[in-house]
């Protein structure tokens, strides 16, 4: 039940997220004003355009007004060019997205693979080479390792390329927004795998962010699941060690496996603004810097917004998924 | 008996003997008096440009020149001194956004971990509510609101990583409060405040050490981070977030620009992991657990 609880809590929460950032913003020293209008702006301008933006309401009310548009899909319009902030993002966010989950799948790829292979080898090199690349990988931050990897294999053996999502000569009709989708609806190879090597380091250093914990939680749970009694019983029925693994331990050792990839969600999604900005990528990251740059509040509070949204949505994809995995937390 | 014999020693001594610690705090000792040195240890000031000069490879290298060690950047200016320069704002932050998280964090902790009920439901409520949010994203809504500046920083990472030490030792401050000793105290009529501060803190202490010194890492990265996006110190102030995104925007022409500021980062978050690995496994708490009980 209280997994359900927890899902259900989560609404609130966005409630609240999204007043810390309006009230965070609004205690801002920096005169919007003052970047809206030219110089020349008499007082009278400056009345009018707060009123029209509705800066002069009391705060509580400020924000109920910015709630109602935004449930509406409304996130007003952006202080540099005036568009729609709404659109803008939805433009971007496929572009982030699809490095999400990219690193989450290649993080999620050695997470596991390091932990079953560690596992499998235990009291072997295998495993203590396993957790030496580990302890290497999560000591460095994956902001740093974006720069390594450039530095490495981007600039040192010029594997592969390290800005923007494409080759300069070559481009893809938006259609869905996710580059690799769109390529394959175009048929055209030649730029998905452009794409894809262009997504490769970015999505490889965002998954040394996630792939060391997951590692290592699973590692421990593999070693608790083996001590219960159903593992002996398995093997005394002549089960193989790698069905008795894959089958019976990995089952019960997933659970906190799967709480910690929900716990790693915001990293994750927080890295993606790195990986944007260092990686040149057209995705809400570097929206989000260009709008710090510029003080452009609507923006701001619209990304901000966003990246709540995106965590918790990961974070309630994982209590569905502890709630499928684990008959237990069914249970009233 | 090996309990005793542990115990025997000061826990300051038992650290210096550890390895790991001793390599961290060298590193990190090393940092502050480059920081405290800086205008006699650099050979150029940090924002001296020399235009007839840009994009120097480092002396040693083909075209290098003597006078600028590690090279120049895009305006000329000495990357070395620049590095040596930019230990200042690392150092102050390493120093300082650590001990006020720590602080607020702990606070925190206590009040949750020792009262619990109602007060600990909302601030755990709270951290729940902190860690939902991508830890980049709110230091940097939080410096769009403070404007740029030192102290801005430092406050940023404290109001973004308090959560981590909130979270970690009210675990402990749980486990502490069910303690024989603290109803011991109690019935002898110590007060609140003082069964917190002579039987709880003591005992988070160890903790408190090694999630300090991970947290000078964590805080030194973060800046990195807020002044490559350009939201750290203001403009003039060399820092090794700023030299990692102007060598990026050169790198082509010349990664040394790029190589020499990630170097130094990397080797400051491994002393400071370095350290703090070292530091708990000197002061293991389960090893204070079982010799107090």
């Amino acid at each position: 039940m209280s997994t359900l609880w927890r899902i259900l809590w989560r609404v609130p929460m966005l409630l609240f997220l999204a007043a810390i950032v309006f009230l965070v913003l609004r205690v801002l020293p920096a005169d919007p004003m003052g970047m809206l209008l030219p110089p020349s702006a008499t007082p009278a301008d400056v009345k009018a355009l707060t009123e029209a933006l509705g800066l002069d309401k009391p705060i509580p009310m400020q924000f109920g007004i910015w709630l109602g548009h935004a449930l509406h899909g409304d996130l007003g319009r952006t202080m540099q060019s005036g568009q729609a902030v709404t659109p803008l993002i939805l433009k971007a966010l496929p572009v982030t997205l699809q490095l999400i989950f990219c690193g989450l799948v290649l993080g999620v790829i050695f997470g596991i693979g390091g932990g079953l292979l560690a596992f499998r080898y235990r009291g072997t090199r295998i495993e203590r080479a396993v957790e030496v690349i580990n302890s290497i990988s999560i000591s460095v931050p994956e902001f740093l390792w974006a720069i390594l990897l450039i530095l490495g294999v981007g600039i040192g053996l010029q594997w592969l390329p390290f800005l923007g999502q494409l080759d300069a000569n070559l481009t893809v009709q938006p259609v869905t927004g996710f580059l690799l989708i769109d390529a394959i609806v175009a048929g055209d190879l030649a730029a998905w795998w452009s794409g894809v090597k262009h997504l490769a380091l970015p999505s490889f250093a965002l998954s040394l962010g996630i792939a060391p914990p997951l590692m290592r939680i699973l590692h421990s749970s593999l070693l608790e699941a083996y001590t219960e009694d159903y593992i002996a019983a398995a093997r005394l029925r002549g089960l193989s060690e790698n069905r008795i693994l894959v089958r019976h331990a990995l089952k019960n050792a997933a659970l906190p496996t799967v709480s910690m990839l929900g716990i790693q969600a915001s990293t994750v999604i927080g890295g993606t603004l790195l990986m944007e900005t260092i990686f040149g990528f057209p995705g809400i990251g570097s929206l989000m810097v260009n709008a710090i740059g510029a003080n452009d509040l609507p923006m701001i509070q619209g990304l901000a917004l966003t990246y709540a949204v995106a965590v918790q949505a990961v974070n309630m994809a994982t209590d569905a998924a502890l709630l499928l995995l684990n008959p237990r937390l069914r249970t009233p | 008996m090996s309990n005793l014999s542990l115990s025997a020693q000061t826990p300051f001594r038992r650290a210096l003997g550890e390895p790991s610690v001793l390599i961290g705090a060298t590193l990190l000792l090393l940092l502050v008096a480059l920081a405290v040195f800086a205008p006699w240890l650099a050979p150029h000031g940090p924002n001296e440009q020399d235009l007839l000069s840009t994009l120097l490879p480092p002396a040693w290298a083909h075209g290098g020149d003597r006078s600028f060690p590690l090279g120049t950047d895009a305006l000329g200016q000495c990357i070395l001194s620049r590095l040596i320069y930019s230990t200042r704002v690392t150092v102050i932050i390493a120093l300082t956004a650590p001990l006020g998280a720590a602080l607020l964090g702990c606070a925190l902790a206590l009040i949750a971990g020792y009262r619990g009920g109602r007060i600990e439901w909302a601030i755990l409520r709270m951290v729940d509510l902190w860690m939902s949010f991508p830890a980049i994203v709110l230091a940097l809504v939080l410096m769009v609101a403070l404007s740029p500046g030192l102290l801005n920083v430092i406050i940023a990472i404290i109001l973004v990583d308090w959560t981590r030490f909130c979270r970690v030792i009210r675990a402990d401050v749980v486990v502490l409060r069910r303690k024989d000793y603290v109803a011991a105290a109690r019935i002898t009529g110590a007060s609140h405040w003082q069964v917190v501060m002579k039987d709880i803190v003591p005992g988070i202490t160890p903790t408190l050490v090694s999630l300090i010194s991970l947290e000078m890492g964590i805080s030194v990265v973060a800046e990195s981070i807020l002044s490559f996006v350009g939201m750290s110190v203001e403009p003039h102030v060399p820092t090794w977030g700023v030299m990692i995104a102007d060598g990026l925007k050169s790198v082509f022409s010349s990664p040394w620009g790029l190589i020499a500021p990630v170097a130094c980062t990397v080797l400051t978050v491994l002393a400071t992991t370095c350290l703090g690995d070292g530091l708990r496994r000197t002061s293991d708490p389960r090893l204070f657990n079982r010799s107090g009980s």
